[in-house]
């Protein structure tokens, strides 16, 4: 009966001294993050967007879609907002859906409505996926930066990364050439020999410098090749002069001229915007590693024989990502900026797809004619860049107990 | 502190040279080159092809073109492909146009950053703390060039002034006050875009700074034994929340160059961010490469003068 009776209710000893908390740390930081209405709101816009750019994706997609941003419709063209078709020169497949131009038409008779729809998702994407390659970049960077930054780059080391890098990057131009038919395979002969002779050599002193550092020291290091061995700098030193370089950029520029001189494409755009943006996520991660590195539980993982990777993606990481996910959140609002200010200058995403941007790009020439070219989609990219810059700061309150208001 | 500046030194000129390195590799290695850059153009025959890659040393290895670019560089002898002026003075001639836009945009942040953060943070939570707050968010979020031609409207609709380009184009030369109050109205509107990102970055900042020290005991000690608030927040409190500002000095330098390229478009002002655009658009390498290298050395050197001011302000840090 005794022990039904605790098996149902466990009565806590002492007056509830050793219960475990009712909440959980999610439902903590939600309560904290309520507060904070202004953040609730940028979450709640967040969402909304999300659910736009998703449906507008699929409304706009395909060769006969739902609402169709290309259609041109010359004789409709600069109608207000809110104004009606007129359904006399329209065909009936050309007729707006809800028979109404709810954001009006640009100049060549396009609905801005379902072009703003089609470019959510293009800022949607680009936020995302330019934020996720800099958050991988960084933290891969960061965190070996924070865990291996005391061990020695060696002199195999660079020459395995440079052969290896070279050879492959050759050989990738070399395959690309072909392919594209610039040249027959015979040109190149010589090329590629000596590129898979140098890839051969980086793989073969990188194989070398791996086992020597499994073995830890206790084997000797064969003779004739200690050149290979001399310790040069730690890896701490290459990955924080890695990230002063990249900082020495000015990065609107950099990105305007590597975008500027790639094929213009939204591939690229996201992938410039993620390379030249990892630098606040790879510092963050390295200061949590640092500090974290020297916690009893890392020290208790490690003697417990955890491997090192699992130490780092499943005791450190987890630990780190606080900082980051707000610098990500507000990394997202400034690369929805950034490309709409390259859209804007013309170096977005191709035509006929509309970003927001490019409508406003569009929209400038008819700014006293036809304002709502450029409010409209101005408007858009404020309020979403807005609700994600206050639900990071929201975030970055929650997350960071020394900011609470006491 | 000699073997602070030495480390510093030599430190800055690593990461200059490759940030040389790495700017030309990547201009370089991608594909297109100048002289592809208008292939439907009859008058571009292979023979004018091949004279344009020898003249500009496009057909020698890229290391060889890196020794050659850069000494040219140092020699100042390097000139623009486009129009063959020389780089250096062409970059001074557009540098001179935008330095009064720096310099009135950093007035304009500088002196309103302060009272307005200062403000906010000692009345934390009121209504002007919670609207300047979101105003701060709102000037961060507004794309620039969305937030341009929301001025030209309300300017052009209002007062009747044109605002585009640095002067109005045939205007007579009538006395001295209207030359110069047209030069204002021009100067103004790209000044306030310039300023407006940096007002919300730097109140926010600003405000922060102050509320950190306003929890600090000593301020405390000050409130407790009866002195007047002003001379509380003023005299305990601001002085040393200002201690971080002086480094902010050193980083202002590289925003002589940068964002301001989509401004100045819009505005057609004839400075440095468009002289840049238009040589990317143009594949000028000489000038890309020279501005990129000229605005490495500004934020190096921004750094630089930072950590020297700190050690100098606040005796605590040793380098």
């Amino acid at each position: 009966m005794i022990g039904v009776n605790e098996k149902s209710s466990p009565t806590p000893p002492e007056g509830g001294v050793l219960e475990a908390p009712k909440k959980t740390l999610f439902q903590e930081n939600w309560g904290l993050f309520k507060r904070n209405r202004l953040a609730l709101a940028g979450l709640m816009i967040f969402l909304i967007f999300f659910i736009i750019a998703l449906t507008g994706r699929i409304l706009t997609y395909g060769r006969n879609p739902y609402f169709n941003p290309a259609l041109v419709r010359l004789q409709e063209k600069l109608r207000p907002p809110l104004s009606m078709p007129n359904l006399e020169t329209l065909k009936p497949e050309e007729v707006p859906r809800f028979g109404v131009y709810l954001f009006g038409t640009d100049d060549l008779g396009r609905d801005v409505f379902s072009r703003m729809l089609q470019g959510a998702w293009v800022s949607l994407t680009v936020g995302f996926v330019a934020v996720g390659i800099a958050v991988v970049i960084g933290v891969f960077l960061g965190g070996i930066a924070g865990y291996y930054g005391s061990s020695r780059v060696r002199t195999g080391h660079l020459l395995a990364f440079v052969l290896l890098g070279w050879g492959v990057i050759d050989l990738l131009t070399v395959v690309v050439t072909i392919l594209r038919g610039q040249g027959g395979i015979n040109i190149f002969l010589g090329r590629i020999a000596v590129d898979i002779f140098m890839v051969l050599i980086g793989a073969g002193i990188a194989t070398l410098l791996i086992r020597m550092g499994y073995s830890k020291g206790r084997r000797p290091i064969p003779t004739g090749l200690s050149v290979l061995f001399l310790k040069l700098f730690s890896v701490d030193v290459l990955i924080t002069g890695l990230i002063d370089i990249m900082l020495c950029f000015p990065s609107f520029f950099l990105i305007l001229t590597v975008v500027a001189l790639l094929e213009r494409s939204i591939f690229n755009i996201m992938a410039v915007i993620g390379l030249t943006s990892w630098m606040g996520a790879a510092r963050f991660i390295r200061a949590e590693f640092l500090s974290l590195r020297e916690q009893d539980f890392v020290t208790a993982a490690t003697a417990l024989g955890v491997p090192n990777w699992r130490i780092i993606f499943r005791h450190m990481v987890p630990n780190a990502m606080a900082p980051v996910l707000v610098s990500a959140t507000i990394g997202i609002a400034t690369a929805i900026l950034t490309e709409a200010g390259l859209s804007f200058l013309g170096f977005g995403v191709p035509p006929p797809d509309a970003t927001w941007g490019n409508i406003l790009s569009n929209g400038k020439n008819f700014l006293f004619d036809a304002p709502w070219l450029t409010f409209v989609p101005g408007f858009a990219v404020l309020i979403v860049v807005l609700a994600f810059n206050l639900f990071g700061e929201g975030l970055r309150d929650v997350l960071n107990p020394k900011l609470r208001e006491r | 502190m000699l073997a602070f500046l030495g480390r510093s030194t030599i430190q800055k000129l690593i990461t200059l040279f490759f940030v040389s390195v790495i700017s030309f590799l990547i201009i370089h290695l991608a594909p297109g080159e100048p002289s592809q850059i208008d292939p439907l153009n009859p008058k571009f025959t292979q023979e004018v092809l091949e004279r344009f890659r020898k003249q500009f040393h496009l057909d020698e290895p890229l290391y060889k073109q890196y020794y050659i670019f850069y000494r040219d560089l140092f020699a100042g002898k390097s000139v623009s492909w486009k129009d063959n002026r020389p780089v250096l003075g062409k970059i001074y001639e557009r540098f001179l146009n935008s330095l009064p836009l720096f310099i009135l945009g950093t007035l304009i942040t500088w002196t309103l950053s302060f009272p307005v953060g200062i403000h906010a943070a000692i009345r934390r939570g009121s209504f002007y703390d919670r609207s300047t707050t979101f105003l701060a968010y709102l000037l961060i979020s507004i794309p620039g060039f969305f937030f341009a031609y929301m001025l030209i409207i309300f300017v052009v609709t209002r007062f009747h002034v044109p605002v585009i380009g640095m002067e109005t184009f045939g205007l007579a030369p009538r006395g001295l006050l209207i030359p110069a109050m047209d030069r204002v109205w021009h100067l103004l509107l790209p000044s306030i875009l310039f300023a407006a990102g940096g007002i919300a970055v730097l109140s926010r900042y600003v405000r922060n700074q102050m509320l950190e020290v306003e929890s600090q005991d000593y301020v405390r000690t000050a409130r407790a034994k009866g002195l007047p608030a002003d001379k509380v927040h003023y005299k305990h409190a601001l002085r040393n929340a200002l201690l971080p500002f002086v480094t902010m000095f050193g980083l202002i330098l590289p925003g002589l160059l940068g964002g301001s390229v989509i401004i100045e478009s819009i505005f057609s002002w004839p400075g440095m961010g468009r002289m840049a655009y238009e040589a990317i658009l143009a594949r000028d390498y000489p000038v890309i490469l020279t501005v990129n290298f000229i605005s490495a050395i500004l934020v190096l050197i921004g750094t630089f003068i930072s950590d020297l001011l700190y050690m100098i302000v606040d005796p605590r840090i040793r380098l």
